[in-house]
């Protein structure tokens, strides 16, 4: 069957890119709309490290271009469903007037594989919906 | 199987849905289980050939699978086969997919609140 390994998200922000963008990159203001604790160094290669709930999510950066574009590989560490850095999360900021659209692409996600010898992505996905209807 | 008691479907947690998929995937039998029927169908007492536990407590397994929504199960006579329907993990997608509206929703919200915020400081200085 035909089964899309991309999520995609998006939404519209009554400020320009360059307002947004910081959001996207700095430790301080990620966690202010996701994960509760980030360690963040966004160039090519640098350090994506992120709590959400109490899940680590571990990547890089793959691409930092400010004010348009960030991508940053994501995972989980120990998993052998998501492993650290497996799928890869691509956010672009497009100005639209005084706004700006922001689309989110989670690409390579592992879709049509099945959980085996651990309960980590299960746990995973369950403390991640908690942690993000908290 | 007490393991199995406590995971039985019955009363308002059974279902499908993500709940209920997750549920399911929590027991790393069937986890298994999912994988013996991944790509071909298995009658009960086939998949019970690969575990040390009563032919009745698979079947209680394969009742929670397929409540959720994660097996399909065919009848021949008395025999019943089950298989895997893939489309059903979509469920475990969902968790992710509210993930990245939700977080999008809350930047929305930090945005567009520390940019009044900055309007105001300018406004009252």
């Amino acid at each position: 069957m035909n089964r899309p390994d991309t999520l995609t998200a998006t939404i519209r922000i009554a400020a320009a890119p360059a307002e947004v963008f910081p959001y996207l990159v700095e430790p301080h203001l990620l966690i202010q709309w996701i994960g509760a604790w980030a360690d963040l160094n966004p160039e090519p290669g640098g350090v994506f490290a992120l709590e959400v709930g109490d899940v680590p999510v571990r990547g890089a950066f793959v691409s930092v271009e400010p004010p348009n574009r960030v991508v940053f590989t994501w995972g989980i560490p120990g998993s052998d469903t998501l492993p650290a850095g497996s799928s890869t999360v691509e956010i672009l900021l497009k100005a639209d007037g005084d706004e700006t659209v922001v689309e989110l692409f989670h690409h390579d996600l592992p879709a049509d594989q099945l959980p085996q010898h651990e309960a980590g992505w299960t746990s995973f996905l369950d403390k991640l919906r908690q942690a993000a209807s908290s | 199987m007490s393991d199995v008691q406590a995971t039985r479907p019955n009363g308002g947690d059974g279902g499908s849905g993500p709940d209920a998929v997750l549920r399911a995937l929590a027991d790393p039998q069937r986890r298994q289980m999912l994988q013996l029927v991944r790509n071909n169908e298995l009658a009960a007492g086939q998949i019970a050939t690969h575990f040390a536990i009563t032919q009745q407590a698979v079947s209680q397994h394969l009742r929670v699978l397929e409540r959720a929504g994660l097996l399909s199960e065919r009848r021949e006579g008395a025999r019943r086969f089950y298989a895997l329907r893939p489309e059903s993990l979509e469920p475990v997608r969902t968790v992710l997919a509210d993930l990245w509206p939700d977080a999008l929703l809350r930047l929305k919200h930090v945005v567009e609140q520390g940019k009044n915020q900055k309007k105001e400081e300018r406004m009252t200085r």
